[in-house]
């Protein structure tokens, strides 16, 4: 008995080996398959669809993964088989990929598949470049403006044709735009600057400064611009008292996808924003008879000079250096900064191109409210987020300081000392 | 027959005698059989805690050789105020959370084994929630617990109770979570269950017929015969909350790890945003291992201590 048992098992192995050997001939060499990581990605049919384009035109097959948890990336990176080509959220993490070796500088697939880095927006390529390398292509971005809605205004007796001008009278408009009930609780909000998430570097930077010196070898997070912003921005909160504010607002955020939204029921006047909210996805589709403007974010009185301060994020593509045909990789990357294909993609999602020439695409400037942002990327005030290696650890820091500030009126003084303390030999320590 | 001697315990040895052809066979298709789990323990359990105990003391990069760097991983963790949060956070979970859910879990047990109608039905409906995938439940729970409409805080306030802020208060977000946690403690209350059916009867007829009534008999026969069941409960629901992760994951929404103001970053998830997101795999190494260690002394404790309280029949 034990003897068959042990024959019928050695049987099975060798069983399996022999598929296994077949398994691997069956997979020809000629019908490659090139892999596109997208991290971000509501909808990853049309990005298939998008790439399908290039497997009629080449006849290269490209499979689409999007979009992604960020921590299935890493793991790939270092892996033995990562994409060919990767397109991240943010530039966040492309210095520290560089640093560790996971991804390539792209001169030479820039010369190889004929990319003109001239057709790009300076500061959306800006975020890809380190010493005078460019470590990724920008690919598609996003900035925020002001969103105000009409009816609101009308009602609180202001212009529904004209927005604050300074940071100043954006305050006073908040005023006039917040009705508070005799005993305390808030019934409508004239603005709150950190709905649906933070934009304190929109802020920061009106103030006249940022929390990483430009080249990003400092931090500058317990500078005048940046105590400023956080306490202007707290004012919002502590005025109406901040449990007030915080009972009023809370679930906001997670509404951002329906109807609920507190900009489309009335109940948020003022608040900052990306592009796609102008596109069919966003208030046309959740509150089509909304009634709202948009214009760049006002700057402070005395310093008229930084109108159309704007900050740009974005996606950010990248070839792992694992990948195994560069080549292919560089045509693939070519392929998608095509002003047809950026223009194609990003108007389908709402987002702003990066190409020059692909914004000049009716899609992008019929839409007056669109438009807006369309001309905020060539404004020169336009700014990248300076990143650093240590920029994801920061940031997640950096929030909990916005929440301690904003969320529970702390001064922001001693946190951002600390903030400096903390972080000054973690950026020397990275940058060695 | 030879033994080995241990202070109390002695070890009989194996004796050695020469093996026939049929031992022989006997020993190869044991191992053969023992093979598959084998590898898998050595590929998928061995090696990867003997790594990351290397990578512990070491600067971890993906692709360069790894950097020996010491102690100082250990070291940074003790001046890492994140660290000491993230600790406070989940024991925290565990000093409330798990005798909380042992209570709660025992008390329906007891009432799911009194003999009533429809006894049956009660059982499945107390079991399901635990059969919701985890994200599904905490996704849920976010709506239940969400301060304008969530029916919880409409529920309390038909007694008057105006609920407080689940979400944004970081005085409420834990005490969020153990109520989350509560509402899927099925496996609990089965396994506490089981344990009531092996309450002696004649001991609790004995006791009726002495005059005790269902309170004393509950404490002082129930209790002390279903202490090992408690015992075995704690300790899982003891190691399982020290790596608490998956709920805190989902329930910060669309906000940052740890929201609000840290009150859910908790000891795994730190180690995840150390490894996967800050790319510090080797200071991640050692939070693993230090929260091993935790472990292991709270679970030798609690077994050491619980000599006294615990009871085993024969």
């Amino acid at each position: 008995m034990t003897k068959l048992l042990f024959k019928l098992l050695t049987l099975l192995a060798l069983a399996s080996m022999v598929l296994a050997a077949c398994g691997g001939q069956s997979q020809a060499p000629e019908t490659k398959t090139l892999r596109v990581w997208i991290q971000w990605g509501d909808n990853p049919q049309q990005i298939q669809t998008l790439f399908d384009k290039y497997t009629a035109e080449t006849g290269i097959k490209v499979e689409v993964t999007a979009p992604l948890e960020t921590d299935k990336i890493l793991p790939a990176l270092t892996g033995s088989e990562p994409p060919d080509v990767l397109v991240l959220s943010g530039g966040d993490l492309v210095k520290s990929y560089y640093k560790e070796g996971l991804v390539d500088e792209l001169t030479g697939a820039i010369q190889a598949g004929g990319i003109d880095l001239n057709d790009f927006f300076e500061a959306p390529l800006d975020q890809c470049k380190m010493d005078g390398k460019t470590l990724c292509l920008p690919w598609g971005t996003d900035m925020y403006a002001l969103f105000w809605n009409r009816d609101l205004f009308e009602a609180a007796g202001l212009d529904p044709e004209t927005p604050p001008a300074t940071m100043e009278e954006l305050a006073e408009f908040a005023d006039k735009l917040t009705k508070v009930a005799p005993d305390g609780t808030i019934e409508q909000i004239g603005f709150l600057p950190d709905q649906a998430w933070g934009h304190s570097d929109l802020y920061i930077q009106q103030f006249g400064g940022f929390w990483y010196n430009e080249d990003g070898t400092k931090i500058t997070v317990n500078s005048q611009p940046v105590i400023d912003a956080m306490l202007w921005q707290q004012q919002f909160y502590t005025k109406y008292g901040v449990d007030n504010v915080m009972a009023f607002s809370s679930g906001w955020a997670d509404a951002y996808m329906s109807a609920d939204y507190p900009f489309y029921t009335g109940k948020l006047a003022m608040y900052v924003d990306g592009e796609w909210m102008t596109g069919p996805n966003f208030i046309s589709a959740f509150k089509p008879e909304a009634s709202y403007g948009v214009a760049p974010f006002p700057p402070p009185a005395d310093h008229p000079e930084r109108a159309n301060t704007a900050v740009v994020q974005g996606t950010v593509a990248v070839i792992p250096s694992g990948a195994a045909d560069k080549e292919a990789s560089a045509k693939l990357l070519a392929w998608m900064m095509s002003p047809a294909i950026v223009a194609e993609e990003f108007c389908f999602n709402a987002n702003l191109p990066t190409s020059k020439k692909a914004a000049a695409d009716p899609c992008f400037t019929e839409n007056p409210k669109f438009k807006v942002f369309t001309d905020l990327i060539s404004s020169p005030n336009a700014k990248i987020i300076v990143t650093t290696p240590i920029s994801l650890e920061f940031n997640d820091a950096w929030a909990l300081v916005e929440e301690q500030v904003l969320h529970t009126g702390a001064d922001p003084k001693p946190l951002l000392d600390q903030l400096q303390a903390d972080f000054e030999p973690k950026l020397a320590d990275a940058l060695k | 027959m030879l033994e080995l001697r241990l202070g109390r315990w002695k070890l009989p040895l194996p004796q050695f005698t020469k093996w026939g052809p049929r031992d022989r066979l006997n020993f190869r298709t044991g191992m053969l059989f023992l093979l598959p789990w084998t590898i898998g323990f050595l590929a998928f359990t061995l090696y990867p805690m003997v790594m990351s105990l290397i990578y512990s003391f070491s600067i971890y990069h993906s692709k360069a050789p790894l950097e020996w760097n010491g102690i100082k991983n250990y070291a940074d963790l003790l001046t890492d105020n994140l660290f000491w949060t993230s600790l406070f956070n989940t024991v925290y979970m565990v000093a409330i959370g798990v005798p909380l859910t042992l209570f709660a879990s025992f008390f329906c047990a007891v009432l799911l084994n009194l003999k009533v109608r429809g006894q049956a039905l009660y059982r499945v409906v107390y079991f399901l929630p635990s059969i919701v995938p985890t994200v599904a439940s905490t996704i849920l729970w976010l709506w239940i617990l969400n301060p304008q409409a969530g029916i919880l805080n409409t529920v309390l306030g038909y007694f008057g109770i105006d609920g407080p802020n689940w979400m944004t208060n970081p005085a409420w977000s834990k005490p969020g979570l153990i109520l989350l946690g509560m509402w899927g403690m099925g496996n609990t209350i089965i396994i506490y269950l089981s344990g009531l059916q092996d309450v002696s009867v004649s001991l609790l007829e004995a006791a009726e017929l002495d005059g005790a009534n269902w309170w004393q008999r509950l404490w002082n026969i129930t209790v002390p015969m279903v202490s090992p069941i408690t015992l075995f409960n704690l300790i899982t629901g003891v190691i399982a909350m020290f790596q608490y992760f998956a709920q805190a994951y989902v329930f910060r929404g669309f906000q940052n790890l740890g929201y609000p103001l840290n009150s859910t970053l908790f000891y795994s998830v730190l180690l995840y945003q150390n490894a996967f997101q800050w790319l510090k795999m080797g200071y991640a190494s050692a939070m693993a291992w230090v929260l091993f260690i935790i472990i292991l002394v709270c679970t030798l404790l609690l077994l050491k201590v619980s000599d006294r309280f615990t009871y085993y029949a024969g």
